[in-house]
Formats: C-alpha cells, structure tokens, sequence
C-alpha cells in the first residue's frame, strides 16, 4: 500500500508539473514557430530558430511569415518541417511516446529524491529521540521540564 | 623555441610520473628520502610547463605559422590581444592551457601544504600529479601544439571572428580556473578516502580552493552569458547549449557541496555525501571536456577538430570506477552518527537545497544527454533545447529560490513554532504586499509572465529574509556596544565574514534571478527595413535611421557600421552605432550589437542586413533589468570576497589542531 502511495503522488507529481509547463509560449505566432523549431542552416550552428542570426535564419523566417500569412497554421507549419528534417528540427521532444521519459524522468528523479531526504531526516530524527529518552532521567519532574521549556526558548532565541 | 616547447612537455611528463609514482611510495613505505625527492617535482613540471606555453605564446606573437595550431588560430593581421588569446582558442592551445593552470594549482598547493598535514599531502599529491599526466599525455602524443607544417604558409588562417571580443581574454580563462581549481578538493577528498583521514580536515584544507573554483566558475558563467548576449546578435545570453551545460552543472553540484559541508563541519555528519559530491562535481568538470571535445553532442561550442571523446570518456570511466570503490572500500569509516533534533530544522532545508540543486543538475543532464539516449533507442536524433530546459528547470528554481530565503533564518537543531512566527512574519508580510502591489501592475496569463510574478515575489520575501539577517546582527551591535549603523553593520560582518558573505553572495544570486525574470518576461523586439532619414517606435523610443558607412578597418576586415540616433520623450538620447564585420575568407559576417545598458532596461541594437542602396534591416530589443543580472554577478564577487577573507581566528584554530597533529605524527624531518 505505501509503494502504491509512493508510485501515484509520483505520477500525480510528474503529470502536474508536465502539464503546468504543456502551455505554449506567449507571443506572435512566428515567435512561437522560431521557439519551436531549430536553425537548420549548412554550418550546423545547433542554435534555436530564434537564437540564430545566420542568413539561413533570416530565409527560413521570411519563409514562415509568408506560409503564416497564406494561412498555415503553427502545427501545420512544425509538422511540415518534420516531415522534410526528421524530429531533430524540433527544439524540444514531443510529449509522447519514448521522447515523454525525457520531460517525465527530471520530476520522477526529484520526487524521489524527496521522499528519500524526507525519510532519511525522520530516521535522523528518531534516532536521536532514541537517545535523548535513553539518557533521559525516568520521571521527569516539573521543575526540570520548566528548566527545560526555558532552555528551548533561549536556544531559539539565539543566532549561532 | 618550438623543440624547447615541445622538449620540456616531455621532460614534464617524465617528471610528473617520477613524482607520482615517488610521492605514492614514500607515503606507503614511510620514506623520507623519496618524499624529500618528490617534493621537487610538482615545481618542475610546473616550470617545464609554463617554458612550453612561453615558447607556443611566442610563437603566435611572432607569427611562426610552422607551427599548424598557430596557423589556424592567428594571421599577421589579428591584434596582439587576440594573438594572446589565440592560445587557449583551439583544442591544443586549450589543452596546453588547461595543464598549465592545473600544474599552477599544484604548485600553489604543494608550497601551502608541504610542511604540514603529511598524512594526506602526499597522496594528494599524486592525485593532483595523476590527472597532469592525463593531460600531458594528451598534449605530448595526440594534441601536440608544436605540431609542424613542413612548408610553412606566410600567412595564418586566422581566428574565428566569433572569438575575436575581449570576454576572448576573460571568459575561457576564468571558466578553466573554476573548472581545474576542483580539482584541489577532489584531489585531497581521495587523499583523505587513501589514507583513511576521514575526519573534516580535508573538508578545512579545501575550503578556500572550493570556494576560489566555485566563484571562477560562476564568474566564467556569467562572463560567458555576456560574451554571448554582446556578440552572437540575437538578443539573449543564455540558449542552454550542451556546453554551457557543462559549466552549469558543476556549478550545481559545487554549490550544494558548499552548503552540505556546513553541516558536516557543525555536526560531523553526511560524510559519504559530501565525499561523493565533491568526487561528482570533478567528475562533471571531466564531462564537459568530453562533451567540448568529443563532437558527439552537437554544439556551437564544440572544437573543430573534436576527436578526443574516448580519451575522457576512458578517462572519466576510471575516476567513476575508482572513486565509487574507494568510496566503498572506507564505508565503514565514513559511517557517522547522524541525527537530527528536527524535520524542521535548518539542517533539513540545506538537505532539501541539495536535493533541488542536485535536481537541476540532473535535468539539465538528462536533457543533454538525451539526443544520445534517443538516437541509441529509437534510432532517432533528436533535440533538446531551451523549451525544455525552461519548461523543466524553472519550477525546480523558484523552489530554490525560496529555500535561499528560508535557509538563513530558520533556527539550527530545532525550529519551533514561535521562532518560525518571529523569523518568518515580516518576510511573508512583504511577499504578500508585493504580490498585492505588482498583481495590478504587470502583465500576468503566460507561463512566462506567470513565473516572473512569483519570481518577484520570491525575490521580495528572501531579500527581506537577509536584509532582516543583517538588521537583527547590527541593531544587537549597535545597542551592546553604542556604534554607529555603519560601523556595527561593517563589525558584524568583518567578525562573521563566512556567514554574511554568503548572504551577499544569496542576495547577488537574487538579483540574477530578478534579472532573469524580468528579461524573459517583458521583453520585446522590432525588426525594420529603414532608408536614412526613417524612423520608428519601440516602448517610448524614437528611433531615426541615420546613415551606412564602410570602413576598411584592416586589409582582412571591413566595417559596415549603421547610425541611428535615439530619441526619448522628444529628446537626444543615444546614438546607436550597430555593426557587421567581414572577414576575408570567412563565408558569414560577425554582428557586433550596440547596447545602451541602465537599470531599468538594455536597449539592443542589431544591424541585421544592409542593401547597396544604404537601406538597412535594423533589429531592436528592449530587454528589461539585464543589467540587474550582471550586477548579481558582481554581488556574489564581493561576497565570495568576504568569505574568502582570512579570518585570523579561524587561522589560531587551525594552527592549533596542526601543531596538536604534528606532535602526534611527527614529520619526515622529525623522522
């Protein structure tokens, strides 16, 4: 039952934040094309649509405007150029299929992660209870646990 | 000069495997002799090192294109400056660089530690000395900068336009610094795991090396985000390359190592943890290089001549595979009672900005490793760029932007209740004000916007949250001891310089944040085709397309420089001088931007084309607070400073526990 919990807020954790961040980039529809999809100029140059300032760059994007204005839409577009470059236009994975491992894992992994820290202090924690109730005098008396209220709210009072 | 260049990389080599191998049997056998023999090495190597980078610099000052690296890196025509620059421009050069900066450190170490601490030096030592010899090998048989031309050309090739900016000069040099200074405590961190010295001492010998490497690196991050905003011309500075990956990632790890050892430091816990941080944040280092230089992720910054991948792939297997063994091996010996007086304590929140630094770290891997994952199982290449990482990373951020505020002024051992309600009260008062008084203010609906909003109003909770660190340690000053706002404020931070330190170095990492924000946010841009005498508007600025001139700046390189003059609210207020430069026998010219920079906001002027009738293609951007970014950098220089200084208290303790050793572990001269 605890590894069914533990399973299902990860998914529940994974799916929220990939569909928080799903929502397109705001801006005119060119913007989101030169988001979208990278230079695919001869030199190679790795760079995003956007960030690239090389004269294939400028051609794809006079390129776009003209098919945005004939009437093409945002994915018609992205698709196209798919279709004729393969995924790797893309500049991000898809979210489905395999490519969702890469949007999924970071969360799954940090999820993990926390609940793993979150563990690990409880037992730090109750280990060192274990020690203070071993070492602990068996009746505690009022006047100890007034010292002892006191003492704490000094310590807190304190900047080390 | 060039046989002596080449010579001495030899005789370095020679010298750094004698010192190794000496200084690793002189530390097992108890030799004094081979210690007292050993300890001349690693000034040797170092010597033979700097004569050969001496010997390649001269060369390109000198313009001796027999050389192949300074044919194609330099020509007669290129400045000194870059001449000078051109030596860490190519793999080669780079790597000559990169050995020379590590046997610089190694050096540095060697005359710090020599007489002290000999338990762990020597093999420290060796360590330091074994990844030298890495490095030597590669210069000496595979990426040798004195590699011959037998019919040397009266002309070099040149060097990539591109590099031709003094950042040239700043960024790759400050990035090696911080990428080889972790070196240090990774070399000591395996010292200390080989001769069983588990204790924080290796942890206090390293600190200041772990902080110098973890500021360079930040520093050679931010430098190289400038370099990009001012010179590839596209209005930003950071496009999440593979290779700018690799400099972030170490600086993840390093970060979360410097806050993890706090607690090993107060409380003598997470020894493993920190051990396998420290090895992981050298390991990160190695896998830039192999990323940099292996070709196999495609990036703008990977060398032309890409071909040593398996070198530091083999290399970077080794380190994995020992380290993690070692690591094993002294499990016991690392094991420490940990405990925790409360989930809610300060201890817990710098375990969960580990786990958020680590986080970050880890998406941004698998981002860059993803291309290779996906080309193994589907047989596909893909690409994984800036929405990815922006769409994975800036969630995990903001959380960690809160626990910087949340960090400082939650109490050590334990947080009750009403230390939480003082601490927390007037920070989440001004984070609730803020959200009031921006929510009408600024534009919110997009993701984008959405985030900057809570970036502002995490901004505002953990500046109040460190301001309030600094308010509450003067106001106690100033009523114990009658001094002025300024005299207990400078007192309370002279005396506690590794404490506020770092929490100016955490309000310079706010200002980043802020500047990040704002600068995706709210930006804009305009991009016109313009005739002289043409203007146009963008965000309150009147903009006027002057003139076209063409200048012959050098017999390689022309000028084409536009002039626009700037006019706000009615007035002259820039003239804007955006240029492209060409370079013979370069197929793309080089946009040099012009950048009017204030705190409000950049503006960023681009000639993007040019028409033999003088008509233009001007691009305009206004990116808001940019500026605010390079400040935060600034911030966390003078906070590194400060926690850096030495503290002559901390220096009596040291010296203290030294002697207390040393009359337990008598030295080799004692001996």
């Amino acid at each position: 039952m605890p590894l069914l919990k533990f399973t299902f807020s990860i998914f529940v954790a994974a799916w929220f934040f990939v569909s928080v961040s799903a929502t397109s980039y705001a801006g005119s529809l060119l913007q989101d094309l030169e988001n979208g999809l990278m230079c695919k100029c001869d030199d190679k140059c790795g760079k995003v649509l956007v960030n690239c300032t090389c004269s294939t760059s400028d051609k794809t994007r006079a390129k776009f405007s003209k098919m945005l204005d004939s009437g093409l839409t945002v994915e018609q577009i992205i698709k196209s150029q798919v279709d004729e470059y393969g995924e790797t236009v893309l500049s991000a994975p898809t979210k489905f299929g395999f490519n969702l491992t890469a949007w999924v894992m970071p969360f799954i992994a940090l999820v993990a992660g926390g609940v793993g820290v979150r563990k690990v202090i409880y037992s730090w924690v109750d280990k060192k209870d274990k020690i203070v109730a071993q070492n602990e005098p068996e009746e505690k008396t009022a006047t100890s646990e007034k010292y002892s209220k006191r003492l704490q709210d000094e310590l807190d009072g304190i900047e080390l | 000069m060039n046989d002596i260049g080449e010579f001495s990389l030899l005789i370095a080599l020679a010298t750094a495997i004698y010192g190794c191998v000496a200084y690793i049997m002189a530390a097992r056998g108890n030799r004094i002799d081979l210690y007292l023999s050993a300890d001349k090495t690693p000034l040797i190597v170092w010597g033979c090192v700097m004569i050969s980078s001496i010997c390649l610099w001269r060369a390109f000052l000198t313009n001796d294109f027999s050389l192949q690296y300074v044919w194609a890196y330099s020509n007669i025509e290129l400045d000194t400056f870059y001449k000078f620059a051109s030596f860490w421009g190519g793999q080669k050069g780079s790597l000559l660089f990169w050995t020379l900066l590590l046997t610089t450190y190694t050096v540095v170490v060697h005359i710090q530690n020599r007489k002290k601490n000999l338990r762990v030096v020597p093999y420290a030592m060796a360590v330091l000395l074994i990844i030298i010899i890495f490095f030597l090998c590669l210069v000496n048989f595979s990426t040798n900068p004195f590699e011959r031309i037998p019919l040397p050309p009266e002309d070099g090739r040149g060097l990539n336009p591109l590099l031709q900016n003094y950042w040239m000069v700043i960024h790759p040099p400050t990035l090696y610094l911080g990428y080889v200074g972790f070196t240090v405590p990774f070399a000591f961190a395996v010292a200390a795991l080989i001769s069983k010295n588990l204790d924080d001492g290796w942890i206090r010998l390293t600190r200041k090396w772990t902080l110098i490497s973890w500021f360079f690196l930040c520093m050679g991050n931010l430098f190289g985000a400038s370099w990009a905003y001012v010179e590839l011309g596209w209005g930003g500075y950071w496009a999440w390359d593979p290779v700018e990956n690799a400099a972030f990632m170490p600086l993840l790890i390093a970060t979360a190592f410097l806050h993890s050892v706090m607690i090993q430091e107060k409380k003598d816990m997470m020894k493993v943890w920190n051990m396998s941080l420290i090895l992981l944040t050298f390991v990160m280092t190695i896998f830039g290089t192999f990323i940099t230089r292996s070709g196999l992720i495609q990036s703008v910054h990977t060398f032309d001549e890409a071909t040593l991948g398996y070198y530091f792939l083999a290399f970077l297997f080794v380190i994995l595979f020992s380290c993690t063994a070692l690591i094993v091996s002294r499990l016991p010996l690392l094991k420490s009672e940990n405990q925790l007086d409360s989930f809610l304590s300060r201890e817990s929140g710098f375990l969960f900005n580990n786990l958020l630094l680590l986080g970050i770290a880890f998406a941004t891997f698998w981002g860059t490793i993803f291309p290779i994952i996906s080309e193994a199982v589907r047989g596909i290449k893909i690409t994984v760029g800036p929405p990815f990482y922006n769409q994975v990373n800036v969630p995990i951020g903001l959380a960690l932007l809160a626990l910087v505020g949340v960090g400082p002024v939650i109490a050590w051992r334990r947080a009750t209740l009403s230390n939480l309600k003082k601490n927390f009260l007037r920070p989440l008062a001004v984070a609730f004000i803020t959200a009031v008084a921006l929510f009408p203010v600024i534009p919110l609906g997009s993701r984008v916007e959405n985030y900057t909003y809570i970036t502002f109003i995490l901004c505002a909770f953990v500046m109040t949250c460190i301001l309030g660190e600094f308010y509450k340690g003067t106001a106690s000053r100033m009523g114990l001891h009658e001094e002025s706002i300024f005299g207990a404020l400078s007192t309370v931070t002279w005396r506690n310089k590794r404490r506020y330190g770092g929490y100016i170095v955490h309000i310079g990492i706010v200002l980043i944040f802020a500047g990040i924000a704002g600068s995706q946010a709210y930006g804009t841009h305009v991009e016109k085709h313009l005739k002289p005498g043409e203007k146009f508007e963008i965000r309150g600025y009147s903009i006027t397309y002057e003139k076209l001139v063409a200048i012959e700046a050098t017999s390689v390189k022309t000028r084409v420089i536009a002039q626009l003059d700037v006019k706000r609210n009615g007035n002259h207020y820039w003239t804007a001088r955006p240029e492209k430069e060409f370079y013979k026998g370069q197929n793309q010219p080089v946009s040099e931007v012009d950048v009017l920079s204030t705190w409000r906001e950049d503006l960023y002027m681009i000639l993007a084309d040019f028409r033999d009738d003088e008509s233009a293609t001007i691009k305009v951007y206004v990116n808001p607070m940019v500026s605010w970014m390079w400040t935060g950098g600034w911030v966390i220089a003078f906070g590194t400073m400060i926690s850096m200084w030495p503290d002559r208290l901390e220096q009596r303790r040291r010296l203290e526990r030294f002697r207390r050793e040393e009359s337990l572990f008598p030295s080799p001269a004692q001996e």
